[in-house]
C-alpha cells in the first residue's frame, strides 16, 4: 500500500519540517504556544509514515474503509481548528491594537501640549531672567 | 458642566472647516475635537495649520475606533457631556445646546438627534429608511424600548456611557449595536428631534454593495448583544 520509497521520502520531508520548526521556535521567531500543534502534527505523520498499518487500525476504528480518506478527513479537521485558533487570536491582537493605537494617539497629543507649555514656561523664565539682570 | 464636541474624519478636508466655524459659532459653550483617522488628504496638516484641535490615529482604526478615541479623550478629560458629530455636514450645531439641556433636564444617558421625529430634512433614501425602520423595530421587539432613529451619528451621552464606550464599542457601523448595548445595561435613552442635511462631501461609508453586510452584521451583533450578560466591562 505505501512504496519504500514513498515512505521514505515522507519521512525525510517531515524531519526537514521538524527541524525548521525546533529551528524557529530556538530563534523565538515562533511562539512556543503556536508551534505545538505543528510539532504535533509533524510527530502523528511521521508515526503513520513509519508505520502504516497504523492507519489501518486507526481507519478501521473510526469505521472508515479507505485510510487515505481519513488522512483527508483528519487532515481536514485539523486544518479548521488551526485556523479557527488563528482567527481567535486575530480578534484578541485587533482589540490590543486598537487600544494601543489610541493610547499612542493620545499621548501623542499631550506631548504636544506639554512641549508647548514648557516652551511658554521657558519665554516666561527667560523673560524674568532679563527683567533681574536689568536690576 | 464641560462639554465637548467628537468629530472623527475621514477625509474630510473639503468640510471640516464648516464643521468647526459651525461649532463655534452656534454651540459655543462645546469644546471640540477632531479624530483623525489616517486622512490621506491631508486633513492632519490643515487642521494643525489652522490650528485645530486634532488628535491623529497613527494606523487607520475605522469609524468605531476613531469615535472610541474621542470618547476615551473625553473620559480622560473630565468632560461631562461628549456628542458625537459627523464631519462631513450633515449636522447642524444649532441642536447641541438643546441636546445638552434635555439630557440633563430629563437626567437621561443619552440623548440621540432623531431624524424621524418630526421627520424634517433629509430623511436618507428609501431603501436606507427602511433599514432603519427594521433595526428600529428589531430593537424594539429585544429590548422593549423604542429608538426611532437608530443609526444616527449624531449622539449626546454623560460620563457614564462614556466611560462604557471608551471600553467597548464595535468596529464597524456601531450606532445601533451600542445603543443596544447601553439599554441592555438599563441606561436610559432618549431622541429630540433634528433636521440634518445631505451630506456635503465625501462619501457615505455604507456603500450599495456593503448593505447586505450591514444588515447582517449589525442585526446579529444586536442578538448577540442581547444575549449577552451585564457584566463587569474590561478590556
Amino acid at each position: 500500500m505505501m512504496t519504500a520509497k514513498l515512505q521514505i521520502t515522507i519521512l525525510l520531508a517531515l524531519a526537514v519540517s521538524l527541524i525548521a520548526i525546533v529551528n524557529m521556535i530556538r530563534r523565538k521567531s515562533l511562539e512556543l504556544k503556536y508551534a505545538l500543534s505543528w510539532l504535533f502534527v509533524c510527530i502523528a505523520l511521521a508515526i503513520f509514515a513509519a508505520f502504516p498499518r497504523s492507519m489501518v487500525i486507526i481507519a478501521r476504528f473510526l469505521g472508515i474503509d479507505a485510510p487515505v480518506n481519513m488522512i483527508f478527513f483528519l487532515g481536514f479537521c485539523f486544518s479548521l481548528m488551526i485556523i479557527y485558533t488563528l482567527t481567535v487570536s486575530l480578534s484578541r491582537m485587533s482589540t490590543k491594537l486598537r487600544k494601543l493605537t489610541q493610547i499612542i494617539a493620545l499621548n501623542e497629543d499631550r506631548i504636544k501640549q506639554m512641549e508647548q507649555q514648557l516652551e511658554e514656561l521657558k519665554e516666561e523664565w527667560k523673560d524674568e531672567k532679563a527683567d533681574s539682570d536689568g536690576l | 458642566m464641560k462639554k465637548i464636541v467628537i468629530i472623527p474624519a475621514y477625509n474630510e478636508i473639503e468640510s471640516i472647516v464648516n464643521t468647526v466655524e459651525d461649532i463655534r459659532e452656534n454651540a459655543p459653550g462645546f469644546d471640540y475635537i477632531i479624530i483623525n483617522d489616517c486622512s490621506q488628504d491631508g486633513t492632519m496638516r490643515f487642521c494643525t495649520q489652522m490650528g485645530m484641535n486634532i488628535i491623529n490615529l497613527p494606523v487607520n482604526l475605522g469609524i468605531g475606533g476613531a469615535v472610541q478615541t474621542g470618547y476615551l479623550y473625553a473620559w480622560r478629560n473630565g468632560y461631562d457631556v461628549a456628542v458625537q458629530f459627523d464631519g462631513d455636514g450633515q449636522h447642524d450645531a444649532k441642536y447641541l445646546n438643546a441636546m445638552a439641556d434635555y439630557l440633563e433636564a430629563n437626567d437621561a444617558d443619552m440623548v440621540i438627534g432623531s431624524r424621524f421625529i418630526n421627520k424634517e430634512g433629509f430623511q436618507s433614501s428609501g431603501l436606507r429608511r427602511f433599514g432603519i425602520r427594521y433595526f428600529s423595530l428589531l430593537i424594539r421587539f429585544l429590548t422593549g424600548k423604542s429608538v426611532l432613529d437608530p443609526t444616527s451619528g449624531m449622539r449626546m451621552v454623560n460620563r457614564d456611557v462614556m466611560k462604557i464606550y471608551s471600553e467597548d464599542y464595535p468596529v464597524d457601523y456601531p450606532e445601533p449595536e451600542s445603543v443596544v448595548t447601553i439599554l441592555n445595561m438599563g441606561k436610559k435613552v432618549m431622541e429630540v428631534p433634528v433636521i440634518m442635511r445631505e451630506r456635503q462631501a465625501g462619501v457615505s461609508s455604507i456603500s450599495a454593495g456593503r448593505s447586505v453586510y450591514y444588515m447582517v452584521k449589525v442585526t446579529l451583533a444586536i442578538l448577540m448583544e442581547r444575549m449577552r450578560k451585564r457584566r463587569g466591562r474590561g478590556l
